[in-house]
């Protein structure tokens, strides 16, 4: 017998029916578990979901969960996917009501991606009287809530503090004759760092040793820097700051260190290329929150001995020698797959907040939790074989200085224009000099600023809720502002 | 006398056609047609994902013409849609041009190695070539700086005026061979009994390639030049992961922002799908626009030769 409509469309017919029966069979097995766009591995759906975007946070997590397992009898699933994939997965599964995580730990600034709507339309679980009635709320670095709160409302907890120094090359620092103690301002450290770039060249004429490892786009640096200077990207209010002096002062600073004459730093990048260039010698100090130490002592265990850490030089004379780069946050998404927040914040206070273990974890980590009572835990006061201190020694003194860097749904926007008020500063240092400089990062930061609050204005959502917040006052509030 | 077929045998001959077209009515329907309309009509709208929507009439499309980033994007976006015509497409003519000789026995592998890079996509290229553009330490500014004594240090994808530049290098590597193949097999279609009697009323090589040549692979070369328009304006994924430690993947100041990334960082990474329906709108008038004023040229040219 003869398909009547020739062996292609049979062979396209046949080709149906056998995917569509491997579709049933696999269906009867029980169903595909996918949270965000991620299929769960085990055939047993776990009691809770738990997606981060760092194998290193994954691995220490890993280690702990058996006792928690074995308490509460459940089974908790680890994800580990890549920070901008976790961002889009998540922000789509939500978008469509398809299944998410119960928990997910996010990146600095990824927050903004789901608070951009009115308050009760966030897709996260409002966190703040569960932190306050359980009394963590008093003993974490209160600073540390900024990064992960919307209108005094908190929507993530606070995994670290990251306070930022100046990693450096000891034995080269030392055998060119720089006295770190005497870098107090970061005016003094560019002057050191001129006169080091200028004085040391390879026989063609190239700098021997650059003083700082600097991006050239400054972006995240910048920030961290405008921080430390006292001014974030907003306010707590949600206001956008970054067009102020602090940041005029930042930026005209930064733009003399990456190029012309008074060029003092490379940009060396991540990585590989960073850790040669700290082998090499042809960077001398470069910015080192406490997460950066664990990269170098995994990345390059030759450096063992030769690295040193100093506070950040200060803006004036006896000011704020820290700053903050980078963080993360453990948010709830609302609807977690499970279903069960109780348990998931349980899961949370245990890997978070419990003392005990924070201490193993700093070890492994060197992050600094930010639970001022696990401080006094004797892992915090421990040597590093790699460094030669005791980095909890270290970096503790400085946490209580880390600055507050509140966040908004626009900080992705806000850094891009950043970025653009300093290219064009850069560019005018490049074509001009220093003459005038100080005006165009003064214009351009302004004219970005304004170009923020443009876009913030656009948001009839965010926009509704402010008439909405407003006309609900009281009159005489109204009136009074 | 033939008897007619029954009615069934009819039916079953007058329906099988629609049968066999309705999986792709379906598929254009579902896939094609619908979003096609609910893109025109979220245009209109400013929303907070898929769920919530506010009408804004016009207020899309205002804002997007008046914003500094998108002039940026299309800025950007136009000046890579002509370096791919006037040099990627002249250099994939070129290479196609020494692989049509007949002499080259190493032809098949030539032409192979030119055209896998094509195989590994966008997403490779861009992470492999943010390695060899490192400065100091980087392949292609080490092999600069050997071939010109020029480049060691340029950082290409944090200085603004090295970001295009770079991202077209990295185009070129990607698409030359591509773009070789449809002119190596237009050329091995030229009438060679033209190009024999030119020479015989001694037509010089020059003269033989603008007077046979060219003429001959015409039609080629305008599906080359309007694919390549169309599918440079489409371009995301190449500078996206370039960039992807410079300004969340757009460039310092922008330099690396297309239209279609200006779309993504509204749809993706803002949520709002209205007024990245409005881009993508303005997108295919664009493209449209192009592709016309391309085509009519090319056969106005073809005309007048």
């Amino acid at each position: 017998m003869e398909f009547p409509y020739g062996r292609a469309a049979l062979g396209i017919a046949v080709l149906t029916v056998l995917s569509a029966a491997a579709l049933l069979a696999s269906r009867e097995r029980g169903p595909a578990v996918v949270v965000a766009g991620v299929p769960v591995a085990s055939a047993k759906k776990p009691d809770l979901v738990f997606a981060t975007f760092t194998k290193e946070h994954a691995a220490a997590y890993h280690a702990a969960l058996p006792a928690f397992e074995a308490k509460h009898n459940c089974t908790v699933q680890i994800q580990v996917v890549d920070p901008r994939a976790l961002q889009s997965r998540l922000q789509s599964a939500m978008q469509v009501g398809a299944d998410v995580p119960d928990m997910v730990e996010l990146q600095d600034g990824f927050l903004s991606y789901f608070i951009k709507g009115p308050l009760e339309n966030v897709h996260m679980v409002d966190l703040t009287d569960r932190l306050r009635s359980s009394g963590i709320y008093d003993k974490v670095v209160v600073n540390r809530f900024s990064k992960w709160s919307r209108g005094g409302r908190v929507f993530a907890l606070p995994h670290d503090v990251h306070p930022a120094m100046l990693a450096y090359r000891k034995d080269l620092v030392e055998q060119l004759g720089i006295d770190v103690n005497k870098l107090t301002t970061w005016e003094e450290f560019a002057r050191v760092g001129r006169d080091i770039v200028q004085k040391h060249r390879n026989p063609d004429g190239s700098p021997m040793h650059y003083m700082i490892d600097l991006p050239a786009d400054g972006e995240n640096i910048i920030i961290m820097l405008g921080l430390q200077h006292g001014t974030g990207m907003f306010d707590a209010d949600g206001n956008v700051t970054f067009d102020d002096e602090a940041y005029v002062d930042v930026i005209c600073w930064y733009v003399k260190q990456i190029q012309g004459p008074t060029r003092t730093s490379f940009p060396a990048g991540w990585g590989q290329n960073l850790a040669k260039a700290m082998i090499d010698g042809l960077v001398l100090f470069y910015v080192c929150p406490d997460w950066r130490t664990m990269q170098f002592e995994m990345d390059v265990p030759k450096l063992k001995g030769k690295l040193a850490l100093m506070p950040l030089p200060a803006w004036t004379p006896g000011g704020r020698r820290t700053s903050t780069w980078g963080a993360t946050g453990l948010a709830f998404p609302k609807g977690g797959v499970s279903h069960n927040f109780d348990l998931a914040w349980e899961l949370a206070v245990y890997l978070y907040f419990d003392e005990k273990q924070l201490g193993p974890r700093f070890l492994q980590t060197n992050i600094l939790p930010p639970l001022t009572t696990a401080w006094s835990q004797p892992e915090f006061s421990a040597i590093d074989d790699f460094w030669g201190v005791s980095l909890g020694k270290t970096f503790v003194p400085l946490a209580k200085d880390v600055p507050p860097a509140p966040t908004n749904a626009f900080h992705f926007v806000a850094a891009s224009k950043i970025n653009k008020a300093f290219t064009k500063a850069s560019e005018h240092y490049a074509a001009h000099g220093e003459s005038g400089l100080r005006d165009v990062a003064r214009r351009e930061l302004h004219e970005c600023a304004e170009e923020v609050r443009t876009a913030m204005r656009r948001n009839v959502f965010i926009q509704r809720e402010l008439d909405r917040t407003q006309s609900t006052r009281p009159a005489a509030t109204r009136v009074a502002e | 006398m033939r008897s007619a077929p029954p009615l069934a045998t009819w039916t079953r001959a007058r329906l099988a056609p629609y049968a066999f077209l309705l999986p792709y009515f379906l598929i254009t329907a579902v896939f094609f047609l619908y979003p096609l309309i609910y893109a025109t009509v979220l245009a209109f709208y400013q929303t907070d994902g898929p769920t919530r929507r506010m009408f804004v009439g016009l207020g899309n499309f205002k804002f997007i013409l008046t914003d500094a980033d998108f002039h940026k994007a299309l800025w950007n976006t136009t000046v890579f849609t002509l370096c791919s015509i006037f040099i990627q497409l002249p250099l994939s003519l070129a290479l196609a041009m020494l692989l049509n000789a007949k002499s080259d026995r190493l032809k098949g592998l030539f032409r192979l190695i030119i055209f896998a890079p094509n195989l590994v996509g966008q997403v490779f290229v861009g992470i492999v070539f943010t390695m060899l553009f490192t400065p100091k330490y980087g392949l292609f500014n080490k092999l600069l700086q050997s071939l010109i004594g020029w480049g060691l240090e340029q950082n290409w994808l944090f200085d603004p005026q090295l970001v295009m530049p770079a991202i077209v290098i990295a185009s070129l590597w990607l698409y030359v061979g591509f773009n070789m193949i449809y002119f190596l097999a237009a050329l091995q279609n030229v009438d060679q009994t033209l190009v024999e009697a030119a020479r015989i009323d001694g037509a010089g090589p020059i003269s033989i390639f603008l007077n046979v040549t060219m003429p001959a692979i015409a039609p080629v070369t305008t599906f080359v030049v309007v694919t390549s328009t169309i599918n440079s304006f489409q371009l995301f994924e190449l500078p996206f992961t370039l960039l992807q430690n410079s300004n969340n993947g757009y460039g310092p100041d922008n330099s690396g922002l297309t239209i279609v990334g200006y779309l993504y960082r509204f749809a993706f990474e803002n949520g709002d799908l209205g007024s990245a329906s409005a881009v993508g709108w303005l997108l295919t008038c664009i493209i449209f626009i192009a592709s016309l004023v391309q085509i009519r040229i090319a056969s106005r040219v073809g005309r007048e030769q």
